[in-house]
């Protein structure tokens, strides 16, 4: 968010739907961030009172609310609280638990999915933000005992060792992959720049890494490496 | 019977890849912190946010009130003392987490504030009595261990050359990604079972069973997969004790693993060690005697932080030592891979390069010079023994790295080279034990009619191939390939096992695992030999088949084994360090490794930062097992030895006694883009048989690269983690880089 015109505004006016289609103002109002823009906007504190009772946005939660989630293709329902995290809400509410919880403030990278082919740290996206959207995570680079190309690599070349983090970079690198399916090393390196690894498994990766660049033509049409 | 490794050997030192990996890699592998039942809690711990504190009043009626809350366990009791930040007050469960952390947030607490020190240097000039009393005393600072050896005065007096200097470690934390923690569930006959992220299943299991007072066969723990431990998960801990205290109140499963900031703060941190030290040499660079006078904090506890008795480390120099522990208000110590090696090979490998530039000598030569010979009544009595072989083992670890490293080439005076970004190469060395354990380690094995074999223990892998170990193994004498073999791992019923710590369970199991293929062979041997006509002593295993030396004939593996008809081929083999020591056992596991790492950086003295761009490893652990994962070892130890060279420190705050960087963007890990090229090179010596590798790896990786740093710049950083900061300061302190 700027600091410029578009506080001035709230008060009036929505800045149109977020991408999870709850419109911003309702976001902030449910998340309780609304009080503290108010007030950076210098708008009296009665005014800002009173403008959720002229609005006719829904508000949601505290209290639990329905939640539909398109994982690895299947659609998954469940109820959370509106501030439930992506990740808290697939591992803790949909038994999907490929994504680790490990700094749960989007440094570590163990969480990474992918959002609508991109990945992201499912830690810092609200879960509700993520309906609508293809939520792929580890679990799906395995089809009936068939390895993609990627965790493949991790297991040849030995590139994990508690293993812990390792779906976080096979997620990320997948993605990197599929993003550009001609990346150098150094380019894939880059992409999993977010991610930590604990055990010390990095030799191995650049093992893999390489060995899957070589490879290329295969991974950019998410052929299947046996 | 006298136990031996097949003369042949086909798998054993062969790569072999990790057998759950692509569970793992594709995240369908079942992690304690990944188990949820049905019904099952969220819980959470209340801590103390002082760092030391009394509590004057405690108050849950308004928690308990909150939404989902069905069960709170009182740790502490109102009047009772805390001693750091982050100690563990009570615990609650509820339907959810967010409504668990939502009531915790509700206990009404109120503290008197008592006076704290968390910074070690701070007692050494006022002991300021914050701790809890030891036979009446309140002393941060213990009375100093002292010992010196019989030459030493003379040593001193002799040398031609002294040097001195200060050099140190900080605390530094685990750091496991997978948070300690454990999910519990009773069931109706009072039986609990436990889902533990621990490095000791047999142990944590027995430890729930004497807290709740039962017997041990009613307290199952189950480790399959484990995200990290490094020394500090050896039970269930406070934390997985309230967790199966919850789960028994609230009569339904509970979840309780530590949140992050929790896991830095509570789940184990290593040791600081800081010291002045004192080295005299002769002219031509033979070390004459050695002094060391340090401190460092095992936190709230007691231990040393160094190994006082490997002071100086791996070289046997005349010496006088001391130690003076200082109690602080942190979390207590944990054992942290190689527990002390890293402290004391800074204090000892640091100033031999600092002696090497007076001496304008290589540091290498210096070393040669310097290592411990070979002793003469181990090389009678025990002829693999470490002591027998050491200066051989050294000799040769060092001559595979200069090639490695073309250390010929590359060494130059320190502080010689040219530019604003000066290279530099340095060396270190270290030693481990690595062996049997006392206690009895077993692995069953079981050869059915179809074929199909399990291999079975309680023992666990963190991580490290334990589990593809004891496939290899079992297939290796069976004729079989690895994945063959179905494991059941990690889950106490499953016999006896040990904690894996120590580097110990590889050349615990492994023998253990030998045993059981042998005599589950010769089970089958004895029970299919009438079916197929043969006598079983003329029976072997040939690869995927079994042949009849006598008549020539032979049988596939599943056809010898549908001989069985019935029955089944079992049998179950054990391990300890005792079995290890007995004659007709030698060379089936041993003890006691070398090690030798060179690394080289570049330094930017500008800005200080430094790049290392290439370190080698040159590793002995006896009979390589699986050479994959040996090799992954290592340099899983090597870069963790990087990042306690360049980046990981607690800092704690001297004012609010808390640590200031409990997360992962201030506590420093290194991403793959830090990671220099690592060059591993296995020193394989088949003949000592098995020793384990974890730990010895991580040693001497901040020694090698502090002292490339010195070479790189002629002055000396004297404390990691070598962050810009401290390279300016260093630079500054000697009038700049040029």
């Amino acid at each position: 968010m700027n600091d410029t015109g578009e506080h001035n505004h709230l008060d009036q006016q929505d800045v149109g739907p977020t991408e999870a289609g709850l419109s911003r103002r309702d976001f902030l109002r449910t998340s309780g961030a609304a009080a503290t823009v108010a007030a950076l906007a210098e708008v009296p504190a009665a005014l800002a009172e009173e403008a959720p009772a002229q609005s006719p946005a829904k508000a949601i939660g505290p209290e639990p609310v329905q939640l539909t989630l398109d994982v690895n293709g299947a659609a998954m329902t469940t109820y959370v609280e509106p501030r439930v995290t992506l990740l808290d809400a697939l591992r803790n509410y949909l038994d999907v638990t490929g994504c680790k919880r490990v700094c749960d403030r989007g440094t570590c990278g163990a969480c990474t999915v992918m959002v609508d082919g991109k990945p992201i740290y499912s830690c810092t996206l609200l879960a509700l933000e993520a309906e609508g959207k293809k939520i792929k995570t580890a679990e799906s680079l395995i089809d009936g005992g068939k390895l993609d190309a990627v965790p493949a690599a991790f297991v040849k070349h030995d590139a994990q060792q508690c293993g812990f983090c390792t779906p976080g970079f096979v997620v990320a690198m997948r993605a990197a992959f599929d993003q550009n399916p001609n990346a150098t090393p150094a380019e894939i390196e880059e992409a999993l720049s977010g991610n930590i690894c604990r055990c010390g498994t990095y030799q191995q990766m650049r093992d893999a890494i390489v060995a899957l660049c070589k490879n290329q033509p295969g991974l950019g049409t998410r052929k299947k490496e046996g | 019977m006298a136990t031996s490794w097949p003369k042949k050997r086909r798998l054993i030192g062969a790569k072999v890849q990790r057998l759950d990996g692509p569970a793992k890699a594709t995240g369908k592998a079942k992690y304690s912190y990944d188990i949820n039942r049905k019904g099952m809690l969220h819980a959470v711990l209340l801590r103390c946010p002082y760092a030391h504190a009394k509590i004057k009043s405690l108050d849950t009626a308004a928690a308990e009130k909150m939404s989902g809350v069905k069960a709170i366990h009182p740790i502490k009791k109102v009047g009772e003392e805390l001693f750091w930040a982050g100690e563990e007050i009570l615990g609650l469960a509820a339907d959810t987490e967010e409504h668990a952390l939502d009531a915790v947030r509700a206990v009404k607490i109120e503290y008197e504030v008592l006076p704290h020190l968390v910074k070690e240097e701070d007692a050494l000039k006022n002991d300021p009595q914050t701790v809890s009393p030891v036979g009446g005393k309140r002393n941060n600072v213990l009375a100093a261990k002292e010992a010196a050896s019989q030459g030493f005065e003379k040593g001193m007096a002799d040398a031609a050359v002294t040097v001195e200097g200060s050099y140190g470690v900080p605390t530094i934390c685990h750091q496991c990604l997978e948070s300690h923690g454990l999910v519990a569930e009773w069931n109706a006959n009072g039986e609990l079972t436990v889902w533990a992220s621990t490095q000791a299943v047999t142990a944590t299991a027995a430890i729930l069973a004497g807290h709740f007072r039962i017997p041990a066969n009613k307290v199952k723990c189950i480790t399959h997969y484990m995200g990290g431990g490094f020394g500090s998960k050896f039970g269930p801990d406070i934390q997985g004790i309230v967790a199966a205290e919850l789960a028994r109140k609230a009569n339904a499963p509970v979840k309780l693993m530590l949140d992050r900031a929790s896991e830095i703060t509570a789940g184990g941190c290593r040791p600081s060690a800081y010291g002045k030290v004192k080295i005299g040499a002769t002219k031509d660079g033979k070390v004459t005697a050695y002094e060391v006078d340090c401190y460092g904090t095992p936190g709230v506890g007691l231990s040393d932080t160094v190994t006082f008795n490997a002071l100086p480390y791996v070289y046997p120099f005349e010496h006088k030592r001391k130690h003076v522990r200082i109690r602080t208000n942190t979390q207590l110590q944990r054992a942290m891979r190689a527990p002390n090696h890293p402290q004391n090979c800074a204090l000892t490998e640091f100033i031999l390069d600092d002696l090497a530039a007076k001496l304008e000598m290589d540091p290498m030569q210096l070393r040669l010079k310097n290592l411990p010979q070979n002793d003469p009544n181990a090389m009678q009595n025990a002829p693999h023994s470490l002591p027998a072989l050491r200066h051989t083992i050294y000799t040769r670890e060092i001559e595979i790295a200069a090639a490695l490293s073309k250390w010929k080439e590359k060494w130059h005076p320190p502080g010689k080279t040219p530019g604003i970004i000066k290279h530099g190469i340095g060396m270190a060395l270290h030693t481990w034990t690595g062996q049997a354990v006392p206690q009895r380690n077993e692995c069953t094995v079981i050869i059915s009619a179809d074929g199909s074999v399990t291999a079975r223990t309680s023992s666990q892998d963190l991580g490290t191939g334990q589990r593809t170990v004891t496939a290899l193994v079992t297939a290796e004498i069976l004729g079989l390939e690895p994945e063959q073999i179905t494991l059941q791992f990690g889950e106490s019923p499953n016999g006896a096992s040990s904690g894996s710590g120590g580097s110990t369970t590889v050349p615990s199991q492994a023998p253990a695992t030998l045993r059981a293929a042998t005599a589950a062979r010769d089970d089958l041997f004895a029970k299919i030999a009438p079916k197929l006509s043969a006598k079983a002593e003329d029976l072997v295993i040939e690869r995927g088949k079994v042949v009849d030396r006598a008549s020539g004939k032979s049988w596939d593996w599943k056809k010898a084994c549908a001989a069985l008809g019935e029955e089944k081929a079992q049998a179950t083999g054990f391990w300890t360090a005792a079995e290890s020591n007995k004659p007709e056992n030698k060379d089936v596991s041993s003890s006691g490794v070398g090690g030798v790492q060179i690394a080289e950086v570049l330094v930017d003295t500008e800005t200080g930062v430094v790049r290392c761009t290439q370190i080698v490893a040159v590793q002995d652990c006896g009979m390589v097992v699986n050479r994959l994962t040996c090799e992954s070892q290592v340099a899983g130890g090597v870069i963790m030895g990087l990042n306690y060279a360049l980046f990981e420190e607690r800092i704690m705050d001297r004012v609010t006694g808390r640590q200031v960087n409990p997360d992962m963007e201030f506590y420093k890990l290194g991403g793959i883009e830090d990671m220099p090229k690592i060059l591993v090179y296995l020193h394989d010596m088949p003949e000592r048989g098995v020793i384990g590798v974890g730990e010895p790896p991580v040693i001497s990786t901040h020694a090698a690269i502090g002292n490339a740093i010195f070479n790189a710049l002629g002055v000396r950083v004297p404390h990691t983690p070598f962050t810009p900061e401290r390279v300016l300061a260093a630079l500054a302190a000697k009038g700049g880089g040029q």
